[in-house]
């Protein structure tokens, strides 16, 4: 279980997650990696053969090849032949996926929630980032290639999110997803209303702390969100109106947070909403609609079920968990037929994490929809790769194996859905960040242990690991 | 999958008219058998996975009196026998969970239906049992996937009480109880740090640390000593002891008929385990370890059962990326009987998806399944009852369209102590009520 901050649909540990809200700054779970891999070189050309080849967008290639080129997908198929020059990985009895999307992750952030307002619009997860969380890593080992690093859920409108691409050891500015449309982080339910905690020491109930409440928040952040964007209209248009000799008009104070506001607003900042209840579902649709925005995806949204075709008719994904329920009041209506039921209704739906361990086992997490009412192979695979790409508006580069698509790739033992498929190796680009056969596995230390205690005739006599 | 046939199991494959109209749903009480343990069951044209001997192909499973009658490809049933076509699937033992906390917990966040964890550091008196409610929503929801045996167990403080083996089925928690108490549960101090090549503990953690063991040392000694005397008086010798209900819950764990869980993670806890089950002439068991590869040898020689799990958490800065999903794979290829948990409620359903994990990561497939059925009968001692498919077992079995270890598929029908268990749990009955929601009325 994670340790450090409050996420929004852990709360399994209650005590501790209050604990660590407060003292926010607490890390002691993110330490820095005390390994680092050595940096794998840019793919210039890269083909990778004999693969079962799940593509996600256009069926399943049972014997093919990709090849890259410059990063990019740039031929994959059952007849592509592989050109000369090209490193070869060799995928023999081995399947290809997309890259895995974690759509709602809080990983590799040395801080998660300014919980101190309501409103945090301008706050950036972009500036927490930190290149050198192991975490990054393992989730590299689980298949995982981008993620969506999200302010927590403390506020009902929470700071800026940051989509990153897994360079592990590449500088902090490197991981970013270059061209991924921004987007905020906005939350409803038990999290804001601060149910599931007393505030810390000298510190008063914070509004709102009802439902209600939380509307009128976000009612009141985006209707001074408009009158700011007026402001600003009146007085470009002015400053059209100047004339030779006529004096400039002054303009309005810059606002940070509404900025983000208005961008939302105006289409260019993709919303991601923390919710549970159907009751609140409904009530952030009805506010995006007045307020002439859609919603990208609802996160969590456990009671989604219950208004699928509301859902649906708003054009809003939903990303959610597959089978994780019960931590808390508004997740004690949550069932595992979540994503079945509102993939039938037309939502598109993805599968997060919010976890920096189940991260790492997504595809598990994916499979069980297939059990869970009955979704397609095809439909469970999207779930954690083009749906959430689409969510996060980088479908046009990532998410399914096509040409021209960047070469983000996990390349899996067996079907990604068996039981026992592990991953052998990831790319990012092309380049391959992680490799099982180089990777510091168990099996690896245990080694290094044999050979030391073969050095040490003394110590030849102690059990496996001992020293 | 077709959702129905979830819930009902396929109905071509009732063959008999009274079992449809046993099977039918609704108003079905979340403990309630829908069939009662007298009525013979046969299912035929099964692959029946034994556990303890070969697959049987095309084989029969006869089942009554809650008992396994027979089991193999002659087993034949009588007249008045249920028939299930068991075609294209597959008879597995139901899965047992060698800790979670069912029944002591229902929403994590309220603390009304909290009852994992009383306050202080020593209570062996504590039976989890006694705190199991058998209405608990989350008990039909595991079942549902398979789960049909569990160990609950308290938790906190250094002896946290009593565990129970139970069968998640049952009007009353005593009807459900397998084995109770099935082991005391403990913690063996931790000294808190930052990973296992540097362990920055806090200043003074060491002392706590040092502390708190030797408390674990003094009660061990007590309980000795209190079984010692409660053993001279029985023998005959004179004088009294004064009762002393904890004392008396420790008698069976010294006298090395019930063991003794300890949860641990590191190598030095096991060590420090190995070294008072010396003292004290404990049977112990470890649960957790994730570092248990590194006595992996040792273990198996001492007979020393590994619980390991859940294999769901995250790893230490520096610990390898797969140390804890690969850990059981060690464990089992050294000899030593593992089984897994899931230190969970929720997510106990989810059992079999850690030793799905663990097969990735060099658990054999046989290994695997055995960790998560007969391997947990055999640590708690009800390997004659439970874990396996063999004649005079309790019918407690699953009934699979595939492995049981792959998330893709599930149970259609579950049996437990010969009680055919429908599918009516919080979420199936939550998915029928939204699945039949009409078209949403056009708003004014």
């Amino acid at each position: 279980m994670n340790r450090d901050q409050l996420r929004d649909g852990e709360l399994r540990g209650i005590a501790v997650a209050l604990i660590s809200v407060v003292a926010a700054a607490s890390l002691a779970a993110q330490q820095p990696a005390s390994f680092t891999m050595p940096i794998p070189p840019a793919a210039h050309l890269v083909a990778i053969t004999n693969a079962t080849i799940l593509t996600v967008s256009h069926g399943t290639i049972p014997r093919g090849t990709i090849v890259i080129r410059e990063g990019k997908i740039a031929a994959v198929g059952a007849d592509v032949a592989v050109p000369a020059g090209a490193q070869v990985i060799d995928a023999t009895g081995r399947y290809v996926m997309p890259g895995i999307i974690d759509e709602h992750s809080h990983s590799a952030a040395e801080a998660v929630n300014e919980f101190s307002n309501s409103v945090t619009a301008e706050v950036r997860m972009a500036d927490v980032i930190r290149e050198d969380m192991p975490t990054i890593y393992w989730q590299l080992a689980g298949g995982v290639t981008a993620v969506n690093v999200l302010h927590g859920s403390a506020n009902t409108i929470g700071g800026q999110n940051a989509v990153l691409k897994l360079r592990w050891g590449l500088p902090v500015d490197s991981l970013l997803f270059e061209g991924a449309p921004p987007g905020i982080k906005f939350a409803l339910g038990e999290n804001v209303k601060e149910s599931n905690f007393q505030p810390g020491p000298g510190r008063e109930r914070r509004y709102p702390a009802t439902r209600m409440g939380v509307e009128e928040v976000l009612r009141d952040a985006f209707t001074r969100a408009v009158a700011y964007r007026t402001e600003w209209q009146q007085y470009e248009a002015a400053r059209r109106a100047v004339r030779r000799g006529q004096a400039e008009p002054m303009p309005p104070r810059r606002d940070l947070q509404l900025d983000a506001l208005v961008e939302v607003m105006d289409g260019r900042r993709l919303v991601h909403a923390h919710c549970y209840r159907a009751d609140e579902i409904l009530m952030l649709l009805r506010v995006a609609h007045d307020f002439g925005f859609r919603v990208a995806s609802l996160e969590h949204v456990l009671e989604g079920y219950k208004v699928a075709d509301e859902i649906a008719a708003a054009g809003t994904g939903a990303s959610t968990f597959a089978d994780f329920w019960g931590y808390k009041l508004e997740a004690y209506d949550a069932i595992p037929y979540n994503a079945a039921l509102m993939t039938q209704h037309g939502v598109a739906v993805a599968i997060n994490s919010d976890d920096d361990e189940r991260a790492r086992r997504l595809y598990q997490d994916a499979a069980k929809t297939m059990h869970y009412g009955g979704v397609s192979e095809t439909d469970a695979l999207k779930m954690i790769t083009l749906n959430p790409a689409r969510m996060l508006g980088v479908e046009n580069r990532v998410g399914s194996i096509d040409v021209g698509k960047d070469a983000d790739l996990a390349i899996f033992s067996g079907h990604p859905f068996a039981p026992a498929s592990r991953v052998e190796m990831t790319l990012v680009d092309g380049r391959v960040f992680f490799d099982r056969t180089t990777a510091p596995t168990l099996e690896h230390l245990m080694q290094q242990l044999q050979e030391q205690r073969q050095h040490r005739p003394a110590a030849a006599a102690t059990d496996k690991g001992e020293q | 999958m077709r959702p129905d046939a979830r819930r009902y199991g396929p109905r071509a494959a009732l063959a008999l008219a009274a079992t449809l109209a046993i099977a039918a749903p609704s108003a079905l009480p979340a403990q309630t058998a829908a069939v009662p343990a007298s009525r013979g069951w046969a299912i035929r044209n099964v692959t029946i996975v034994t556990v303890t001997g070969p697959r049987i192909e095309r084989g029969t499973v006869v089942i009554r009196n809650g008992r396994i009658e027979a089991a193999g490809a002659e087993a034949a049933p009588q007249p008045g026998d249920s028939v299930l076509d068991g075609t294209g699937l597959f008879v597995y033992p139901g899965l047992i969970d060698a800790g979670s906390r069912l029944g002591l917990t229902e929403i994590g966040s309220v603390p009304g239906g909290e009852d994992q964890q009383e306050l202080g550091d020593l209570n062996p008196q504590d039976a989890a049992l006694t705190a199991v409610n058998q209405n608990s929503e989350v008990i039909p929801v595991t079942r549902s996937n398979g789960v049909t045996t569990a160990i609950t167990s308290p938790r906190g403080g250094l002896v946290s009480g009593q565990a129970a083996l139970m069968d998640l089925l049952g009007w009353t928690p005593q009807e459900m109880a397998v084995r109770a108490p099935a082991a005391m549960v403990m913690t063996y101090p931790r000294t808190g740090g930052g990973g296992r090549f540097a362990r920055r503990a806090q200043p003074g953690a060491g002392d706590q640390t040092n502390r708190q063991v030797l408390a674990l040392k003094g009660f061990l000694g007590d309980a000795k000593a209190y079984a010692d005397i409660k053993a001279r008086l029985a023998a005959g010798a004179p004088g009294s002891l004064k009762m002393n209900l904890g004392m008396e819950a420790m008698v069976p764990v010294m006298r090395g008929d019930e063991p003794v869980i300890f949860d641990v993670e590191t190598a030095e806890q096991i060590r420090g385990v190995l070294a008072l089950a010396d003292s004290f002439a404990l049977k112990v068991i470890l649960r957790g370890a994730h570092e248990a590869w590194r006595l992996a040898d040792t273990l198996a020689a001492r007979h020393v059962p590994v619980i390991v799990g859940p294999i769901t958490t995250g790893v230490g800065p520096d610990e390898p990326y797969d140390e804890i999903f690969a850990n059981p794979g060690v464990l089992a290829k050294a000899g030593v009987t593992i089984a897994f948990q899931t230190n969970d409620a929720h997510d106990s359903r989810n059992l079999p998806y850690n030793a799905a994990l663990a097969e990735a990561y060099g658990l054999s497939a046989d290994d695997a399944l055995k960790a998560v059925t007969i391997n947990a009968a055999r640590i708690f001692g009800v390997a004659d009852r439970l874990g396996s498919i063999e004649a005079g077992k309790e019918a407690t079995l699953i009934v699979t369209d595939g492995d049981p270890l792959d998330a893709r598929v599930g149970p259609k029908y579950v049996f437990i102590r010969g009680q055919l268990v429908p599918f009516n749990d919080r979420h199936t009955r939550l998915y029928e009520q939204f699945r039949a929601r009409p078209r949403p009325r056009p708003q004014p």
